[in-house]
């Protein structure tokens, strides 16, 4: 019976992730075109619903009507398969974030982790995963039969794997800190100091290395190479249209509120609000609700921290991009590793 | 539920693997190869060791195959027929190690009649296994390190070895001058003693190399 109960929840936890996900997604894309339009002087979408605010559905409703084109030398199988890998594999990671701590569901004495499932090597998974997305977008690109998709591809996965590396081991600082891969332990570790006991206080280094990073592997501008536009068309999805683009589009911003929330989880203090303890009770239904909105606003700030980057900073060079990866960003993280590792020897107050 | 998992995994672990040898085209074998990876790092979740599966998949999955893959498509490797005959001395070969692999499988299902299994707890977590490798195994695990090192340093020394000239390389009309070892793959690499010439074929009549421009009309 309790299998059974366990079950279900999972399955109702999975569903609410889901929709939360895919709604600030939606709601991200639109935030970015007020946002970019406000940023250069115009309005932006703001027609549909009051301020815009149905502009998504109406987006998805454009991309599903819309007429399906398939490249006629295109290489059918892997050309259907691109877009649903990098789909799937931007939401496998969903599962492993912590968006609550422990919660009493209301009049029962049920109290559940507002998290799906808490794995041993929480932050492996996430890494594993986004690795596997990267097949997606080189596929894609390979399976088009156009070279400015082989193009974009190539530059992707080239891009991706540099960067990768700098992305992994500007972590591990904040996890020989918090000495364990389980994300919602990670996030518990930071809950002293009334809910102010943030990473980013003792990895201010591998947070930024994090930061810049991300942006690369969500290949956002100014490392959006795989799809510029004034040199590829779009890019690896230049021959994709209707609704295969617009897997392309959420898989994109998927990723964007990913790497945003293990940004949060890891640095900025996962669901602790600061000075929430001395308000509601830990365990409470109330606690929990004001802690995950805690979460999605860290969050959302975060996406709106890319948003306002795109707005600001023009497009990197393909050999600035490598060097920067490979001879700034690297060295920095191994930098901030020794340190990291060596404050912790040294029993430094906070590093032990 | 396991039992039904462990087919699942397996067999399509199986079939991923006998697509790797089948398919013609490299970048779909390259794609089952993932496949199989990503099987085996479920199956291994499935023996307990979920470390274990997230290390498959990040390093195997997630960087080597992706660096295949990246080769397939830059070389853009078209179906090869020409390397079957030259192959053809492996034939026997595999015949011999899967022979040799299905008597071991047989051995162990004849002689193995308990095949319960107790492995101690928390075995495959990733506490174990990084206690072990940092004190009982550190020896090992630091020549492993090691063996890496050799790899990049001779990858390096490899790469920057000059000599050849690059097929992607022009000599713009008009007077040039390059060094020697840019051009003349004969040269030692410190020859800097400049040759100078109007075209690519100039440069390399001038030299004596022929040979060089076989490749270059052949762009992508």
């Amino acid at each position: 019976m309790d299998t059974a109960i366990d079950i279900v929840l999972k399955f109702v936890a999975i569903s609410v992730v889901f929709v939360v996900v895919l709604l600030v997604v939606a709601y991200t894309v639109l935030a970015e075109r007020r946002v970019l339009g406000f940023i250069q002087g115009r309005l932006g979408p703001n027609r549909v619903g009051y301020g815009g605010i149905l502009q998504p559905f109406a987006d998805l409703l454009k991309f599903i009507l819309k007429e399906d084109i398939v490249p006629d030398k295109s290489t059918r199988f892997i050309y259907f398969l691109a877009p649903v890998i990098a789909t799937m594999a931007a939401l496998m990671t969903m599962i492993v974030y912590p968006f609550g701590p422990d919660t009493r569901i209301p009049f029962t004495s049920i109290t559940i982790p507002l998290v799906v499932a808490r794995l041993d090597i929480g932050l492996l998974y996430v890494l594993g995963i986004t690795s596997i997305g990267v097949y997606g977008i080189m596929l894609a690109g390979w399976s088009s039969n156009n070279k400015y998709s082989l193009m974009g591809g190539l530059r992707s996965s080239a891009q991706m794997i540099s960067y990768e590396l700098a992305l992994g081991l500007s972590l591990i600082g904040a996890i020989l800190l918090a000495g364990t891969l389980d994300l919602f332990q990670v996030v518990e570790q930071q809950s002293g100091w009334h809910g102010l006991r943030w990473l980013i206080i003792f990895q201010p280094l591998g947070f930024i290395i994090y930061m810049i990073s991300a942006i690369a592997e969500t290949n956002r501008v100014p490392f959006d190479l795989p799809e510029a536009e004034t040199e590829l068309v779009a890019g690896f999805h230049t021959e994709y249209s209707a609704m295969k683009f617009a897997l392309f589009f959420l898989a994109e911003y998927i990723n964007m509120f990913t790497v945003a929330m293990l940004a949060t989880t890891l640095f900025l203090g996962g669901w602790n609000v600061p000075f929430l303890d001395s308000i509601f009770a830990r365990g409470t239904f109330l606690f929990g609700l004001v802690s995950a909105i805690g979460f999605l606003v860290k969050v959302v700030l975060i996406l709106f921290f890319y948003i306002w980057l795109r707005g600001t900073l023009p497009r990197f060079r393909f050999d600035q991009l490598m060097n920067f990866g490979w001879k700034i960003l690297l060295p920095l993280a191994l930098i901030n590793i020794f340190i990291t590792a060596t404050l912790i020897f040294l029993r430094v107050p906070g590093f032990s | 539920m396991l039992v039904l998992l462990f087919i699942l995994f397996g067999g399509l672990a199986i079939g991923c693997a006998l697509a790797v040898v089948a398919q013609r085209n490299p970048l779909y074998s390259a794609i089952s190869l993932v496949g199989v990876f990503i099987s085996l790092a479920c199956l291994y979740v499935m023996l307990a060791a979920p470390f274990i599966a997230a290390v498959q998949v990040i390093v195997y999955a997630g960087a080597i195959m992706v660096l295949v893959v990246f080769v397939i498509m830059l070389l853009n490797v078209e179906e090869e027929e020409r390397g079957r005959r030259r192959l053809k001395f492996l034939v026997p070969m595999a015949v011999a190690m899967a022979a040799i692999l299905i008597a071991e499988v047989a051995f162990i299902l004849v002689t193995v009649q308990e095949f319960r299994v107790n492995p101690p707890a928390g075995v495959g977590l990733t506490h174990s296994i990084g206690t072990s490798l940092f004190t009982r195994y550190l020896l090992p695990f630091e020549i492993t390190s090691i063996l890496l090192l050799m790899a990049i340093v001779g990858a390096m020394t490899l790469a920057r070895r000059g000599g050849l000239l690059s097929t992607s390389a022009r000599v713009i009309p008009g007077v040039t001058t390059l060094p020697r070892s840019l051009v003349d793959p004969r040269a030692t690499p410190d020859d800097l003693r400049p040759v100078e010439a109007d075209s690519t074929d100039e440069a390399a009549r001038l030299l004596g190399v022929t040979g060089l421009r076989d490749h270059s009309d052949r762009d992508e």
